[in-house]
């Protein structure tokens, strides 16, 4: 029987399988949810989604795009995002 | 003629230096053409590309210069390769050795100390015989003295 406090669904369940072949249970705190975009709402691709202990150790590089608004805007988003500021700048000096 | 056309400034919106100005240099294809300004000069697919109302006249397949050229003219900043130079590894420097005395076995310290404690002993017994020899000279003198005194 799990102890009174692994009842809950607080903890996220883990399989690991052990060295001497049996698989058990361990518990782990869950995971925060996954970057999304702040105009379309997707979820964003190449920012990881760690407990924070794990992403301080990680490098800048890896925890978001190297582009413009990376890590915040998804890149059909920004790509509108640049065109739309393009055009601005060219209606302007009109 | 694709809007694309050489000289045509416009902005990268795709990529690393998205937002960047840039300037196409070549018309590689119908898709590709080649690009420098304020961004890497490299290949890009036209999609990538947002096109501005501007045209500067320059050579079909110009060199950085000329684009770096045209690009200060119009006030526009240009990117530079930064091309680090390869720094030093930090040597270390051995610390100068000291001069390690050769600690003697206790054998020979015992027979050092023994071999001056003689030499001393030594010497304060020549000086002692010296100073009885001396002693017994002028006993000597003195009953010479003596005996010629007798004699007279």
């Amino acid at each position: 029987m799990p102890r009174g406090m692994h009842k809950s669904r607080t903890l996220r369940r883990v399989f690991v399988k052990t060295p001497g072949g049996k698989t058990t249970l361990h518990y782990r705190k869950r995971k925060p949810s996954k970057a999304i975009c702040a105009s379309c709402k997707k979820q964003l691709a190449g920012v990881p989604n760690e407990r924070p202990y794990k992403m301080m150790t990680m490098a800048k590089t890896a925890k978001r795009p190297e582009r413009p608004y990376g890590g915040v805007l998804c890149s059909p988003c920004t790509r509108k995002l640049l065109q739309q500021k393009a055009h601005q700048s060219v209606e302007e000096k009109k | 003629m694709s809007i694309y056309e050489i000289g045509r400034i416009c902005v990268k919106i795709a990529g690393r230096d998205a937002g960047r100005k840039c300037v196409v240099v070549e018309n590689v294809d119908d898709i590709f053409v080649m690009i420098d300004g304020d961004v890497r000069r490299k290949k890009v697919n036209i999609r990538h590309l947002e096109p501005l109302a501007e045209v500067i006249k320059i050579a079909d397949k110009a060199s950085h210069a000329e684009v770096k050229a045209a690009f200060e003219k119009l006030g526009l900043a240009v990117w530079d390769k930064k091309s680090k130079k390869q720094t030093e590894r930090p040597k270390q420097i051995r610390k100068a050795k000291k001069k390690v005395v050769e600690e003697k076995s206790k054998k020979e310290k015992k027979a050092e100390t023994k071999s001056e404690q003689k030499e001393v002993k030594k010497e304060t017994v020549a000086e002692v015989s010296v100073e009885e020899k001396q002693e017994v000279e002028e006993l000597s003198a003195g009953e010479t003295v003596e005996a010629e005194t007798k004699e007279e």
